[in-house]
């Protein structure tokens, strides 16, 4: 199944879209590029480090040494959405250098206005990691999914993780004080790449329901994680 | 009086219906915000709601507020990258062209052809392939990266390279493909990876420098009970492929010869790797 340049030229680069938007990260989790590769959110303090709105206009200039650095700053947290989204190693390890190559290319398009760079990789990689796991389920890979929902969630399954922890587990902590219904509507959208139709179907609620648990889920995660800040 | 309640019920519903109806049909794209947030839109209402926050301030604003909130959900999945990925990475970065800057960075830029691509069309190769299967994926743009750096040479070494790029995409996409790099001191060193199936490697000399006057730096596969064998000469940071390399390959290294190479390495290695950790060297 390997053709040398077997793209399909119909497609546009970077998925169905494009990631252009953002905020800054939260300053207090501020990444360490001295960790290495295995960085996580979690640790560090501000100001003391170069973070990757520094590296990434430099790496857009053809700096490999700042594309390194770079590396050493999103490779996990690219690597652990990729897997998270897709829950198998392998097909996440191929994603995740789909996304890390496209990073090198494309670093040009990043436009600090629009927001952080780590938000800008992050919203590659998850688009990256949802448009791979539509196609599966689309190929009819529905059955075996399915079968794997039915283990321990990820959350569970990261504990060889000893970093960023912290952040982990104030996510966590304010998932559970979402209702059901919007635990359920966000993690099947971003941590499972359903669609909010999927998402009404699959829990049988009419769209605008849907789309308001989304809402009232995310924003009381922000409310909670605001106040764990 | 049963009629009646029958009607007003018939006629609540039936308002109730063109509500929904109405609704549906002129639905506000920037209710679309949360699910765009969330990727959760399929691609033909992505576009729809990405056309819309051209226009609409408020769900622009709206769709940045999420964005924080979508940042935590993924930082919080942050896991450790295998550790292979990280030469793989790199050695692919060193091969691989980047996207000129576009002028404008809004969202429908992506599908207006940029140079590379307009390059690519025309041998007929998509300059920026996107996921295919599996592991090709990768792959074919790491070749049509060396394609598109091929493409700006006009020299007769064109075809030559383009077979490079196969080549390079080849090893990558072994199964087997494992990478090992080393560095000395002074930062000089080589990566590589390689596929003992395909008995084949991709070398990435960096930080060597340019060699002395009248000197080149060549490149040699060091081999159990064997003369070394060169895989010829080096031209900067290029990749270089080895073919044909035998279980008993057991290190690559780098010498200076005088210009033009030698038959045999005539000078001790300047940096050197062993091949051990990526399955050969037996």
């Amino acid at each position: 199944m390997r053709s040398e340049f077997g793209a399909d030229p119909a497609r546009p680069p970077g998925g169905p879209t494009a990631p252009c938007f953002g905020t800054n990260p939260v300053r207090g989790l501020a990444p360490d590029p001295r960790r290495g590769q295995n960085w996580a959110p979690g640790g560090a303090g501000e100001g003391d480090t170069v973070d990757a709105d520094e590296l990434l206009p430099l790496v857009a200039r053809g700096d490999q040494k700042a594309f390194e650095e770079l590396y050493g700053l999103v490779s996990g947290p690219v690597y652990g959405l990729v897997r998270r989204v897709l829950r198998d190693s392998a097909q996440s390890e191929e994603v995740a250098q789909e996304v890390l190559l496209e990073l090198w290319r494309t670093a040009a398009r990043y436009d600090p206005a629009r927001g952080s760079a780590l938000s800008w990789v992050l919203t590659l990689a998850h688009r990256r990691a949802v448009d791979r796991v539509r196609s599966a389920r689309a190929a009819g890979e529905r059955e075996r999914r399915a079968a794997e929902r039915a283990e321990p969630p990820p959350f569970d399954q990261v504990a060889e993780e000893v970093e960023g922890t912290l952040e982990r587990e104030w996510v966590r902590r304010c998932l559970e004080r979402l209702t059901d219904l919007q635990h359920q509507a966000v993690t099947l959208a971003y941590y499972d790449g359903y669609t909010y139709r999927e998402v009404a179907r699959r829990l049988s609620l009419p769209l605008g329901t849907v789309k308001t648990r989304m809402r009232d889920g995310l924003l009381r995660l922000r409310d909670c994680l605001g106040a764990a800040a | 009086m049963r009629d009646t309640g029958t009607g007003l019920l018939g006629r609540i519903r039936q308002a109730a219906l063109e509500l929904r109806l109405g609704l549906r049909v002129g639905r506000p794209p920037h209710s679309l915000a949360v699910p765009y947030a969330l990727d959760a839109l399929d691609p033909h209402e992505t576009r729809r709601f990405e056309r819309h926050l051209e226009t609409c301030a408020r769900c622009t604003d709206e769709v940045r507020a999420l964005a924080a909130d979508t940042l935590r959900l993924a930082r919080a999945a942050s896991v450790p990258a295998p550790p292979d990925l990280r030469e793989r990475i790199l050695t692919a970065v060193r091969a691989t062209e980047q996207e000129a800057p576009e002028p404008v960075a809004d969202p429908g830029a992506r599908e207006r052809r940029t140079a590379p691509a307009r390059r690519g069309r025309l041998l007929g190769v998509p300059a920026v392939p996107v996921a295919l299967a599996a592991s090709a994926a990768v792959l074919a743009l790491i070749a049509a990266g060396i394609l598109a750096f091929a493409l700006v040479r006009t020299d007769d070494r064109l075809d030559e390279e383009q077979a490079a790029a196969r080549e390079i995409a080849h090893v990558l996409a072994a199964p087997d493909a494992r990478s090992a790099d080393a560095r000395d001191a002074r930062g000089r060193g080589l990566g590589v990876v390689a596929s003992r199936s395909r008995q084949q490697a991709v070398v990435t000399p960096s930080g060597l420098g340019g060699p002395p006057d009248g000197r080149a730096h060549q490149l040699w596969v060091m081999r159990a009970g064997a003369a070394p064998r060169s895989l010829g000469l080096l031209d900067g940071e290029t990749p270089v492929v080895a073919d044909d390399l035998s279980a008993r390959a057991k290190s690559l290294a780098v010498t200076v010869e005088p210009e033009g190479g030698s038959e045999r390495p005539t000078t001790s290695p300047i940096v050197q790797l062993t091949l051990e950790s990526v399955g050969f060297g037996e």
